[in-house]
C-alpha cells in the first residue's frame, strides 16, 4: 500500500503537467481577445501595451513567465478582474466551494444511502415509492430550479436561511446551497445502493448470516451494506472533485463567492491565467480524490490488491 | 384533502414567523451590485467601477445633480482665459488625502501623466488629448518604447528613457503646477466641454507619494510597472474622496466609511456605504425584497425580470432614459472579407434595411421596456445645446424600403444575398435579431442568417470588420455630441462599419476649431444629418436604466440620464 501511494504521488506532477500543457495549447488558440470589449475598444497603442503587460503577445514568453511565477505559487493576474491575482481568487473561492461541496457530499451519502436502503429492504411499499420519487426528482430537476425553489421557500418566505452571500461563522449560509448540490448525487447514490442491496440480499453469504441467527439489522448494516457501498465509493472520488470545486449555477443563485462561477466565466472571457490556475488546481484535486478512493476501496474490500 | 391546503398554509405561516431575525445594518446605505473589474481610477471604464471610484476619489470639479451644472470639488474656483485655451484651477487648502496629507496640484499632474503612459493602459487616455502636447507626448512615448525594445535593452537605457519621458512631459504637455494649490492646463484648441471632463473619474488625482513607491521601472522593457492589487487593498489605498475603503471581500461585499479627512463631511447625507455583490438579478431582487438592501442600481434591462418588474407597475421601480443607443452596424466597405462585392456599400440598401426595422414593436413586445425608439445616433434632448437631426433618420416604412431596394437593383430582395446578423449571446440580443430577421425576410424578401457568438470572439470579429451586419451599442462618456459622432470618423478604432466620408470628417474638424457654441452645434448637427442619410448604422432604440428603490425612504438619489452619482448625498431614512 505505501508503495502504491508513493507511486501515485510521483505520477501526480506528471499528469498535472500534461493537463496543463494541453490546456495551455487549447486556451492559447481559443478564438477571441480577452482584452477587447464589444462596445468600446482601447486604442491600438493601449491594446499593444496591455498585451505586453500580460505577456499575451508571445506564447513562449507567456509560458516562461507563467511557469516561473506558478512555481512560486503565483498564477498571475485575472484578465477579467485585473486587480485580483488568480492565487488570491483561488484562495478566497476554493475553501467556500470545498466547504459547501463537503457538506453536500455528506448530505448526499446520508440521503442516498437511506433512500436506497429503504427501497431495497421494503420494495413496493409506500416508503419505497416515496424514496423513488425523491430520487426521480433529484435526477430530473436541474440545480437552478431546485436552488431557486429552496431559496424562495426557505430564504424568502420562511426566512430560515440567508438568501445570498457567505459568512464563515454562520452555518446557515451553507444549508441551502449544500442541499441543492446534494440532491443530484444523492439520487445517484440511492440508485446504486438500491440495486446493489437488492442483489446482495439474495446472496448465499447473507442467507448464511441470517441462518446463523444474526439480527436483521446487523446483517443489513455489517454485511450487505458494506459490499453494496463499494460502487458508491468509486462514485465518491470524482463526485467529491466535482462538488468541492463549486457549481456555476448554485453559486449564481445563492451569490456565493466560490470557484465554480470563475471556472465557466473564465472560459467565456478567455481569461488565460484564471483558466490555467483553475485547471491545475482541479486536476490535482481530481487525482488526489481518486487516490483516496482507491485506498479506501482496498481498506473496505480486502480482496482488492493495490499495485 | 379539503383540510390539507389550509393546514399547510397555517403551517407555513407559523414557520415563517420563526424565521431568522434580520441582520443588523452594517452601513447607512446598502446596495447590490456586481463584482468590480478595477478600482484604479485611471483605468475604470465600467459604470459600477466608476460609481465606487467617485466615492474614493474626488476630481477638480463635480456635477451639481439638481441642475447638471459643474461646481467646485477639490478645486474651489477656476478661471478660463478669454481665448478659451487656459484653465487655471485653484485647489482648496482644506482638501486632504485620507492619510491627512494635503491634496496638491502635483498629485493631479502625476495622475494625468500616468493616464498618458501606455503601460498603465488607460482606456480613456484620449480624453487628455484635448490638452496641448498630450497627443504628441503619447505618440512620442509609444515610438520611443518601440525603438527601445528593438534596439536591445540595457539597464542605463531604461532609466535614461524614463528620464527623457519626464522631461518631455514637463516641456511639451500643457499641464503646469506653479504652486501646490494651482493647476494650470493649456488646451490644444478650445474645448467647450473640457470643464465637464474635469469632473470625470479618469481626471481624479493620485496620492503621488505612495504611488511613486509602488511604481517600478522594468529595465528590460523600459516600461513602468505597478502591482494592480495596490488599489484593492484597504490598508494601502489612499483617496481624497468622501469615503475610504474599509473592506473588500472579493465577490462578497465592499464597505466604505466616511473619510475622516474629507473637506466637506458636513455636506454628506450618510457616513457609510455597503455594496453587496450578487451576479444574479433574481438573488439581488430577493436581497432587496428581504429588506437587506436599499437600492438596486444595476438591474440588467435585457432580462425578463426587468420587463416583469416594469409590467407590475411597482412604485419602487424607476425607469430612467440613458444617453446610450442600441443600433446595428452595416459594413460599408466595398468588398466583404471573402472578396465578394458588398451590397451594403450602397447607402440605398442600408437605408432600406433600416426602414425595415419595426422599432415600436421591438420596444413594446421584444424588449418589453418601452425604450425611446431611435432614428438618430445621439439621443434627442440629452446633449445640452444640441438638437438631434431626427428628420434625417429612417422610420419603419416597408413600401419605401421596397422601392429603395428595387432602385439599388434588388427588387423584392432578389440578389441580395450573404447577409447575416452577428451578435454576442445573452442580454436579449438574440430575440431582437430574430425579430429583425423575420421582418426583413417576410416583408422585404431579404434572406438573413443569424450568427450568435461569445463576447470575446464577437469583439474580435468587429475589430477585423468581419461581418455584414452586427449589433452594437454606444454609451456617452461626456456631455457633447462628439462623444457619439467621433466614433464614425475615418480611422477611429471604434468605427466598426468602416464608414468613410470626407464630408463627415471635414465637418467634425470644422466643429473642432469653431469657437461659437451655437455655430459649433449646428455643424455637428449637419454632420449627424449626413451620417443618418447614409445610414452606416441603423439606430434601434435608446437605452433606459432601471433602478429599484423606495423613494419615500431613500432620498437625494438624483436619477439622471447620465448616471452621474453623488452617493455621498444619498440619505436613507430608517
Amino acid at each position: 500500500m505505501p508503495r502504491f501511494i508513493l507511486w501515485r504521488l510521483l505520477q501526480l506532477p506528471l499528469i498535472v503537467a500534461v493537463v496543463f500543457l494541453v490546456t495551455f495549447t487549447l486556451v492559447w488558440w481559443l478564438p477571441g481577445n480577452p482584452l477587447l470589449r464589444p462596445d468600446n475598444r482601447p486604442s491600438p497603442e493601449i491594446e499593444r501595451a496591455l498585451l505586453a503587460q500580460y505577456h499575451l503577445d508571445n506564447p513562449v514568453t507567456f509560458m516562461g513567465e507563467y511557469l516561473r511565477d506558478a512555481l512560486h505559487g503565483d498564477f498571475g493576474p485575472s484578465l477579467q478582474f485585473r486587480d485580483q491575482r488568480v492565487s488570491d481568487i483561488l484562495r478566497a473561492g476554493l475553501p467556500v466551494s470545498a466547504a459547501i461541496g463537503a457538506a453536500a457530499l455528506a448530505l448526499a451519502v446520508v440521503l442516498g444511502v437511506a433512500a436506497g436502503m429503504l427501497g431495497a429492504v421494503r420494495p413496493g411499499t409506500f416508503a419505497d415509492w416515496m424514496s423513488q420519487s425523491v430520487v426521480l426528482i433529484g435526477v430530473s430537476l436541474p440545480a437552478f430550479i431546485t436552488g431557486s425553489v429552496l431559496l424562495v421557500i426557505f430564504g424568502g418566505l420562511l426566512k430560515w436561511f440567508p438568501v445570498s452571500g457567505w459568512k464563515w461563522n454562520d452555518p446557515g449560509y451553507l444549508v441551502l446551497p449544500a442541499l441543492t448540490i446534494a440532491l443530484g448525487p444523492a439520487a445517484y447514490i440511492a440508485r446504486l445502493v438500491r440495486l446493489g442491496l437488492a442483489d446482495i440480499l439474495n446472496d448465499d453469504f447473507i442467507r448464511t448470516a441470517r441462518a446463523k441467527g444474526l439480527p436483521p439489522r446487523k446483517v443489513l448494516f455489517k454485511h450487505a451494506l458494506k459490499v453494496a457501498f463499494l460502487p458508491v465509493l468509486s462514485f465518491l472520488g470524482p463526485a467529491a472533485a466535482v462538488t468541492m470545486t463549486g457549481s456555476f449555477v448554485v453559486e449564481r443563485v445563492f451569490s456565493l463567492p466560490g470557484i465554480g462561477t470563475h471556472f465557466v466565466t473564465a472560459v467565456l472571457n478567455k481569461d488565460q491565467f484564471l483558466i490555467l490556475g483553475i485547471v491545475t488546481i482541479f486536476s490535482t484535486m481530481l487525482i488526489g480524490f481518486n487516490l483516496i478512493v482507491d485506498v479506501l476501496y482496498a481498506a473496505v474490500d480486502p480482496r482488492i490488491e493495490l499495485t | 384533502m379539503r383540510y390539507l391546503m389550509p393546514l399547510m398554509l397555517a403551517l407555513l405561516l407559523a414557520l415563517s414567523s420563526c424565521g431568522r431575525s434580520p441582520e443588523p445594518r452594517e452601513a447607512d446605505l446598502i446596495f447590490v451590485s456586481i463584482e468590480h473589474k478595477f478600482l484604479d481610477p485611471q483605468r475604470m471604464t465600467w459604470l459600477h467601477d466608476i460609481r465606487i471610484g467617485e466615492c474614493l476619489f474626488e476630481p477638480l470639479l463635480r456635477f451639481r445633480l439638481t441642475d447638471m451644472t459643474v461646481e467646485g470639488a477639490t478645486a474651489e474656483r477656476w478661471e478660463v482665459s478669454k481665448d478659451g485655451l487656459t484653465y487655471t484651477f485653484h485647489l482648496r487648502p482644506a482638501a486632504q488625502w485620507s492619510n491627512g496629507d494635503p491634496v496638491t496640484a502635483q498629485d493631479f499632474a502625476f495622475a494625468w501623466r500616468r493616464a498618458l503612459l501606455q503601460e498603465f493602459a488607460c482606456d480613456y487616455s484620449q480624453f487628455f488629448f484635448r490638452i496641448k502636447g498630450a497627443r504628441d507626448f503619447f505618440d512620442w512615448r509609444t515610438e520611443q518604447l518601440a525603438r527601445f525594445n528593438q534596439s536591445g535593452a540595457d539597464k542605463p537605457g531604461a532609466a535614461k528613457l524614463w528620464e527623457q519621458t519626464q522631461k518631455k512631459f514637463k516641456e511639451t504637455v500643457g499641464i503646469a503646477t506653479p504652486d501646490d494649490l494651482t493647476l494650470v492646463v493649456t488646451l490644444e484648441k478650445p474645448c467647450p466641454y473640457f470643464i465637464e471632463l474635469c469632473a470625470f473619474t479618469t481626471f481624479v488625482p493620485n496620492h503621488r507619494a505612495s504611488l511613486e513607491k509602488e511604481i517600478k521601472l522594468n529595465d528590460s522593457t523600459g516600461l513602468l510597472e505597478m502591482d494592480d492589487t495596490y488599489w484593492t487593498d484597504p490598508k494601502r489605498l489612499i483617496g481624497n474622496g468622501p469615503y475610504v475603503l474599509v473592506r473588500r471581500n472579493f465577490k462578497i461585499d465592499l464597505l466604505l466609511h466616511q473619510n475622516p479627512c474629507y473637506w466637506n463631511k458636513a455636506g454628506m447625507g450618510n457616513t457609510s456605504i455597503l455594496e453587496k455583490v450578487s451576479e444574479d438579478p433574481q438573488s439581488a431582487m430577493m436581497i432587496y425584497n428581504n429588506g437587506e438592501a436599499d437600492w438596486l442600481p444595476d438591474m440588467p434591462t435585457a432580462s425578463a425580470l426587468a420587463a416583469d418588474l416594469v409590467a407590475q407597475k411597482r412604485s419602487d421601480v424607476h425607469l430612467v432614459p440613458s444617453v446610450a443607443t442600441y443600433f446595428y452596424n452595416f459594413n460599408c466597405s466595398q468588398t466583404l472579407p471573402d472578396g465578394r462585392k458588398n451590397p451594403l456599400s450602397d447607402p440605398r440598401v442600408r437605408r432600406a434595411l433600416s426602414m425595415g426595422i419595426d422599432r415600436d414593436t421591438i420596444v413594446r413586445q421584444v424588449t418589453r421596456l418601452n425604450q425611446p425608439t431611435a432614428v438618430t445616433f445621439t439621443p434627442p434632448g440629452t446633449l445640452p445645446g444640441y438638437q438631434s437631426p431626427v428628420e434625417a433618420g429612417t422610420h419603419y416604412d416597408i413600401e419605401a424600403a421596397k422601392k429603395l431596394l428595387a432602385e439599388a437593383g434588388y427588387p423584392g430582395g432578389k440578389g441580395l444575398t450573404g447577409i447575416s446578423i452577428l451578435f454576442n449571446t445573452g442580454q436579449g440580443h438574440e430575440t431582437v435579431a430574430q425579430f429583425i430577421k423575420r421582418t426583413w425576410e417576410e416583408k422585404l424578401g431579404v434572406v438573413v442568417t443569424l450568427e450568435p457568438m461569445e463576447q470575446n470572439n464577437f469583439a474580435d470579429r468587429l475589430k477585423k470588420h468581419e461581418f455584414t451586419i452586427s449589433r452594437a451599442s454606444w454609451f456617452a462618456d461626456y456631455r457633447d455630441p462628439t462623444t457619439f459622432l467621433d466614433k464614425f470618423q475615418t480611422g477611429n478604432g471604434n468605427n466598426d462599419p468602416g464608414y468613410q466620408n470626407l464630408g463627415y470628417d471635414e465637418r467634425l474638424q470644422q466643429a473642432e476649431s469653431e469657437t461659437d457654441p451655437a455655430r459649433r452645434m449646428a455643424i455637428l448637427r449637419d454632420a449627424e444629418s449626413l451620417l443618418m442619410s447614409e445610414q452606416p448604422i441603423a439606430p434601434i432604440y435608446h437605452y433606459v436604466n432601471l433602478h429599484v428603490f423606495n423613494a419615500d425612504k431613500v432620498k437625494n438619489m438624483n436619477l439622471n440620464a447620465w448616471n452621474f452619482r453623488r452617493l455621498e448625498l444619498v440619505k436613507v431614512e430608517k
